[in-house]
């Protein structure tokens, strides 16, 4: 099982390097067709664990679905932006599906880090691809920030280790089997310390605020199939790996700062801010990467309640999530392509200029939205029943809101960018046109080529 | 090993007071030189521990440190040099030292501290490390500063587990080697697209 997973990655390396050392024209298909039968032998292999409910095994066909779609959308995005080096593009793209798919599969928290970091700077290094001023920006504070949280996390994760270091089982001390047998040993207060570090440090991979500061500028530089990847799976991929080591090491229910207490404040934090910030967008992949704060927000108050009933709806909720805001991410980067702008008050009147994106859009949008019966919308509502259950008024109160907001905001964007400016003409400023061009070809700032 | 502990300390300190980016080279050098010398003399000489010190040795002092010189030589005196560091840097230099001392009093009673001087060193190295991130403006000190956490990582990690499992120092190694490479070439790239090396500049984006 495990095999196909490094497999996949592996091939799709070596033909991206066959492509271009053969200059082969219709590499980019060959990949898709390749990674689509990793997809069906995955499928084929899992199945019946997956409708057992083996939520691993759900993350796995998750990534490997949106691996797909990715993919494909590749396909599209190159023929837009033709000055990406092709090669390079899938040797990143193929590291950063691997590290995806060995954050699911770790049993050991050190195996969860490691990927987690090459995930980062596979990923980084993807957004520098882009190749204009902005992206290169955006991924330096991207690969800076989440490297200084990462490292915050390993001293935690050093922590954890000196604490049952007299187990003397090497690394097999991290296996998160080993930590929820011997959790005692470590004492209370390297546990609290530990706590602290690795839900704020692996937080600050997943954009939980106040740690969020490079998600919007890395998911909006991203090149779009690989946005759908970091903000569809990556996020909440990093989620899970805390709510791994969180469920692994619990701390006494008294102690002020412990994981689920964290979570609960980050999600608060992050559903607030996500929420409010989408009523001041004005670059359509910004607010797609705002939304997705609120929405790990969400996932991480899930969490952190930590019954069954509000674990299942986070857990839905990142697989809605998911494919949700991946189709949304590639449909953002095309719409982009097509009006020669990210800004949302030139994207307008594309229910008469592209209707068939216009009817993808909207209901991508509206699934977001949480407009039943899209997927969102149910596992919200069993988010809120779970939260009622726990006699969380609070909660229920502030994420009502949120929701409420949200839902005004992104219905307004859609509407807008539905109906909106008919009159528009297509005229990119040079600003525009960097911020949705490879450098190279057409970004022209101050005066210099970028 | 306390020594190498020191060295690295100085290291980290010498990293945030020099403006000039090749003595900077120098001071991490010199960290990788102190890590290497450290990982021989807390285990028992194995083949494990032979490949951790000639790759903290290859890595440490000369791949991450001669790329990065590579890079500065090649460009102008003026992109060579970082701004003065500002100076409310050094009281907070001062009162992270001193929460180093804090938190090694906090931890004490647990036993998890195998050797308090060498904590004090490891810890307070990350603290400059990350001061220097927010104090220091050229990207390559950026670079230099998250290569110097790294390193107190290691001193840190032999002060309170004597020695990490070989799977983590090897994983700790190789991603520090990938992410300085990438940082690396970034900053030729900011360089190159943006005229300078000023990390001020990369304000066009407002998260």
């Amino acid at each position: 099982m495990d095999m196909q997973y490094g497999l996949g990655p592996l091939i799709v390396i070596v033909l991206a390097l066959l492509g271009v050392s053969l200059q082969i024209r219709k590499i980019s298909l060959v990949i898709a067709l390749w990674v689509s039968m990793v997809l069906v032998a995955t499928f084929v292999d899992m199945y019946a664990s997956v409708f057992q409910g083996d939520w691993q095994d759900i993350l796995l066909l998750v990534v490997t679905v949106l691996a797909t779609t990715s993919a494909w959308d590749s396909i599209w995005f190159l023929r837009e932006h033709e000055d990406i080096r092709v090669g390079r593009y899938y040797v990143w793209w193929a590291l950063f599906w691997g590290a995806l798919a060995a954050i699911v599969l770790a049993e050991n928290l050190m195996v969860s880090w490691v990927a987690i970091e090459f995930s980062t700077l596979a990923s980084g290094a993807l957004v520098v691809e882009m190749g204009n001023r902005r992206a290169l920006e955006a991924a330096w504070k991207y690969i800076v920030i989440a490297s200084v949280g990462l490292a915050l996390a390993l001293i935690g994760i050093i922590f954890v280790y000196a604490g049952l270091r007299f187990q003397g089982l090497g690394w097999n001390t991290l296996a998160y089997s080993n930590l929820a047998r011997h959790y005692h040993a470590i004492a209370p207060i390297v546990r609290g310390v530990a706590t602290i570090l690795i839900v704020s440090g692996i937080g600050t991979k997943v954009g939980l605020v106040p740690f969020h500061t490079w998600l919007p500028d890395a998911h909006s530089e991203a090149p779009s199939p690989v946005s759908g990847l970091l903000s569809g799976a990556l996020l909440g991929l990093c989620l899970v790996t805390i709510e791994r080591f969180v469920a692994a090491v619990p701390q006494p229910s008294t102690a002020l700062l412990s994981g689920p207490h964290l979570l609960i404040f980050y999600g608060v934090l992050s559903i607030t801010v996500g929420s409010l910030a989408l009523l001041v967008q004005r670059d359509i992949k910004r607010l797609l990467a705002y939304s997705s704060i609120e929405q790990v927000g969400i996932m991480a108050i899930g969490f952190g309640i930590g019954t069954p009933l509000a674990e299942m709806a986070a857990l839905l909720q990142l697989v809605f999530h998911a494919a949700i805001k991946s189709t949304l991410f590639y449909l953002s980067g095309h719409l982009s392509a097509a009006y020669h702008s990210k800004r949302l008050e030139k994207i307008t009147g594309m229910a008469k200029t592209y209707p068939g994106l216009a009817i993808s859009w909207s209901l991508g949008i509206l699934a977001l939205a949480g407009v039943p019966p899209l997927g969102l919308a149910y596992s919200e509502w069993i988010m809120l029943h779970a939260m009622w259950q726990m006699h969380q008024v609070w909660l229920i109160a502030v994420l009502s809101l949120a929701l409420l907001v949200t839902f005004a905001a992104l219905t307004y964007h859609l509407l807008s960018g539905l109906w909106g400016g008919l009159n528009f003409s297509v005229s990119g400023s040079q600003e525009d046109m960097e911020a949705t061009s490879h450098g190279s070809s057409t970004a022209v700032v101050g005066g210099e080529r970028a | 090993m306390a020594i190498a502990g020191f060295l690295v300390f100085a290291g980290a300190v010498g990293l945030l007071w020099s403006r000039n980016m090749v003595y900077g080279l120098l001071f991490l050098a010199m960290e990788g030189m102190a890590l290497t010398i450290m990982v021989g003399s807390t285990e028992r000489l194995s083949w494990a521990v032979a490949a951790i010190m000639a790759a903290t040795l290859a890595i440490k002092v000369g791949l991450i440190p001669g790329s990065m010189y590579r890079v500065v030589s090649r460009w102008p005196t003026e992109f060579r040099q970082d701004q003065p560091l500002p100076f409310w840097a050094y009281p907070v230099a001062a009162g992270l030292l001193l929460a180093v001392g804090h938190v090694i009093q906090l931890l004490t009673p647990t036993g998890i501290i195998l050797h308090r001087t060498l904590f004090f060193y490891g810890l307070a190295s990350i603290h400059l490390g990350l001061l220097m991130i927010v104090s220091r403006r050229h990207v390559l000190s950026q670079v230099a500063a998250l290569v110097g956490i790294e390193n107190g990582l290691v001193v840190l990690a032999a002060s309170v587990a004597g020695a990490l499992p070989t799977f983590m120092e090897f994983g700790m190694l190789v991603d520090l080697l990938v992410a300085a490479a990438i940082l690396v070439w970034m900053s030729h790239r900011i360089h190159h697209q943006f005229k300078t090396t000023d990390v001020v500049a990369l304000r066009r984006l407002r998260g």
